[in-house]
């Protein structure tokens, strides 16, 4: 096979669009985004990666309980730990004289408007804050994720309370949940000296709330659909309630995702429970995410809007390109840096950072995305195509897309 | 129906109420910057838009800091605590400290944030004097508004500076070494309980509520307008050059295309969006008209006038004081944006 790389514009995708006033995405057919589409882009497709590595624990550990237990407890140890050392509570505007965990709730406020998890914050005070959410693209991941984000909440409160002058202990619950079928995500946080409720479980964070009456809930006409940093009435930026203040410009290269930041974790702490072996779990989750992949372009219509989001002329059939340039649009709206070595009809081969795509640096999310490319490739193209791993030099995946025969695929 | 999240609750109308009829106290630690050197007036001077050279040792004054388009970008406390030294009170060290560095130029100055080196109390309300002169060691029989002075209480050295963020006359700042922090509250907390006080442990009410009685305004209330639309501007010194001088005296010629007025919502139970919670807060119409006028800043509640009150920044002179309007449904009166 040649290393030929046919004519496509840019010749150095990989590197971004390099916008002069802002970031953008470019297809290898001249397709470009811009970096608010990108990221929408990007947030959606972690999410629907990250739901199958749910489906994947959901197989390790079959009992909900149990499961979302571990999850909880996993993130809620791991988020209070880095917590504790972030010391940059100047950075979500918590000031000196906040006492207690109520101030807490601005490090979720900041993560969901970066997250395009959009809404509003309904009340934030010494015992008692609300925030309403209108959209949140990890709602296909399940109810345990939203258990998950709460405790991870409350760990980061109580690492980020420990830092102040002591003040009411608070109860962070997420009473409503887009994950369940609720309309809205409302998290709300209660002191339990001024509120007393009885103690629950870790995982059992969906309430009720003893202060439901307080709350406010926006009718469908006043719900937004973009984080304050996309919309022009808050100036493209994100302000909170202590007047902090920022842009998107960080965003895509900040960009956590439910896979990266909880269940990828959670499935390693499920193994360091032993139950189930790493083999096991690596097998499980290889088979969910190439069928959740395979599931991705089923229906022929979806290539056909996949072809035409990228821009692929008519002359480009069924051949790798098309799925190469589908990872390099995914590839460059995670700002994750790679090479083209080869980009022709009879192969592609992309090398890609390995740190730019272990996302919040957790070192299982490129093999993720192999397992789950490797499954679109099969719908996407047809099957004689497959995408691997093939002669890595150090710190990179090199992912090659080519025809291969495979008796045990 | 949406509950009154102030209104109904006892504790925040004990905590507001303390301070309004009595003395309340709490911790209030600001972001402190130390700065000093030959050129520190003149540094100060350049940044701040208010004068300050003029300062005795011992006062403080209050002044926007603004960017060049003369925005504001904060609102802090001035305390000269030496000829040569002072501090600089904020929420946004930070964001002061690269403001600072950026505009340094050929100043000779020296800074240093010393938040972590002091903890603050706050002591507001008509019988703070009493408590205070029970406390401290020198008499403050004689210490003015914005001023401050070395004492000790209970021997503890502290600076005890008179001031504060309520709108109450008498009102005093305790600053303490952090190590000291809690033994001063051993003694503050009784002494403020004898007389019949209590302690402020809401950050609503020691943000929100008292200082939206008082007229004042949370540095969210302030963000992205200039001073002549929020009432700031009467302490500017024009006769020398400050960062943004340029783009205010601007709107100053033509005159600020904008006003903060203040507004009352009469039904108790209501949901209309504020600034002060983030974003953009609600759009606000005015009678008939279909054109936005403004936004919400602030919605909060006057447990001395019984009313949700609050502020909109509004275009100039579209809204008037008694005009009736509806936000977000609600009927609303526009007022005076001060209710004490």
């Amino acid at each position: 096979m040649s290393k030929k790389i046919d004519e496509r514009i840019p010749r150095n995708s990989g590197e971004g669009a390099y916008f002069k006033n802002y970031y953008g995405i470019q297809s290898p057919w001249n397709k470009l985004y811009s970096y608010q589409e990108a990221l929408h882009y990007a947030s959606r497709f972690e999410s629907v990666l990250s739901a199958a590595t749910v489906q994947a624990l959901r197989i390790m550990v079959p009992d909900y309980a149990k499961r979302a237990q571990l999850m909880c407890e996993e993130a809620y140890a791991r988020l209070y730990a880095t917590g504790k050392y972030y010391g940059d509570d100047d950075g979500f505007g918590i000031h000196p004289f906040f006492c207690g965990q109520f101030a807490g709730a601005l490090i979720g406020d900041k993560g969901d408007d970066a997250l395009l998890m959009c809404g509003r914050c309904q009340d934030f005070g010494t015992y008692r804050a609300e925030k309403e959410l209108d959209v949140c693209d990890w709602d296909i991941c399940g109810s345990e994720l939203c258990r998950t984000t709460t405790m991870s909440l409350q760990g980061q409160a109580n690492a980020s309370a420990e830092r102040r002058r002591k003040g009411p202990t608070m109860d962070y619950l997420m009473v409503e949940a887009k994950g369940c079928g609720d309309r809205h995500c409302r998290i709300i946080a209660e002191s339990r000296e001024k509120y007393p409720a009885p103690p629950h479980a870790l995982w059992e964070s969906f309430g009720p709330a003893v202060t439901d009456e307080y709350k406010k809930v926006t009718e469908e006409e006043d719900c937004v659909s973009e984080s304050m940093m996309f919309r022009e009435e808050c100036n493209y930026h994100f302000v909170n309630g202590t007047n902090n203040e920022t842009d998107s410009s960080n965003q895509m290269i900040n960009m956590s995702t439910a896979a990266s930041l909880y269940i990828l974790p959670a499935i390693a702490e499920t193994v360091k429970r032993g139950y189930v072996t790493r083999e096991q779990a690596d097998h499980i989750l290889k088979c969910v995410l190439e069928a959740a992949g395979k599931a991705m372009f089923g229906e022929r219509y979806t290539i056909k809007a996949c072809r035409d989001w990228m821009g692929v002329p008519d002359s480009i059939g069924e051949d790798g390109r098309v799925m190469g340039g589908l990872m390099e649009m995914l590839l460059q709206s995670l700002v994750c840096k790679y090479e083209v070595e080869a980009f022709n009809k009879e192969e592609v081969i992309l090398v890609v950072d390995r740190a730019g795509l272990e996302i919040t640096a957790t070192k299982d999310v490129p093999e993720a995305h192999l397992w789950m490319w490797q499954g679109m490739v099969k719908t996407l193209v047809n099957v004689q195509w497959s995408v691997w791993e093939e002669d890595s030099p150090a710190g990179k995946m090199r992912v090659k897309i080519a025809k291969k025969i495979d008796k045990f695929m | 129906m949406y509950k009154n999240i102030f209104k109904y609750d006892e504790m925040k109308r004990g905590e507001h109420m303390a301070v309004r009829t009595c003395v309340g106290w709490y911790f209030w630690t600001h972001q402190l910057l130390e700065i000093t050197g030959p050129d520190v007036t003149a540094f100060l001077e350049y940044i701040y838009p208010n004068k300050v050279g003029n300062l005795a040792v011992g006062r403080d004054r209050y002044t926007t800091m603004l960017d060049e388009q003369g925005e504001i970008i904060d609102d802090v406390v001035i305390m000269r605590m030496a000829e040569d030294k002072y501090w600089v009170s904020t929420l946004f060290a930070s964001k002061t400290d690269d403001w600072w560095y950026y505009h340094q130029g050929d100043f000779d100055v020296d800074w240093t944030e010393v938040t972590d080196d002091w903890a603050m109390y706050a002591v507001q309300g008509p019988k703070s004097k009493e408590v205070i002169e029970n406390l401290v060691k020198d008499s403050v029989t004689d210490l003015k508004f914005f001023a401050h002075m070395d004492t000790e209480i209970n021997g503890i050295a502290c600076k005890l500076n008179r001031g504060g963020f309520t709108g109450e006359k008498l009102g005093y700042e305790i600053y303490v070494s952090k190590e000291d922090g809690e033994a001063l509250e051993a003694v503050l907390a009784p002494a403020v309980e004898k007389v019949g006080g209590r302690e402020v442990t809401e950050f609503q009410v020691m943000a929100w509520t008292l200082p939206t009685e008082a007229g004042f305004y949370y540095m969210r209330d302030l963000a992205h307008t200039n001073p002549f639309e929020v009432g700031l501007a009467d302490g500017i010194d024009w006769e020398k050059d400050f960062l943004g001088k340029t783009a205010l005296l601007k709107v100053k010629e033509e005159g600020p295309a904008r006003e903060m007025v203040g507004f009352e919502v009469p039904e108790a139970d209501v949901y209309i969006r504020a600034k002060q919670y983030g974003g953009p807060g609600e759009p606000v119409f005015a009678e008939g008209e279909e054109e936005e006028v403004g936004r919400v800043s602030k919605l909060v509640y006057s447990y001395v006038e019984e009313v949700n009150n609050g502020y909109i920044l509004a275009k100039k002179d579209v809204l008037h004081v008694g005009d009736r309007i509806k936000i977000h449904g609600y009927d609303a009166t526009i007022t005076k944006p001060k209710w004490i």
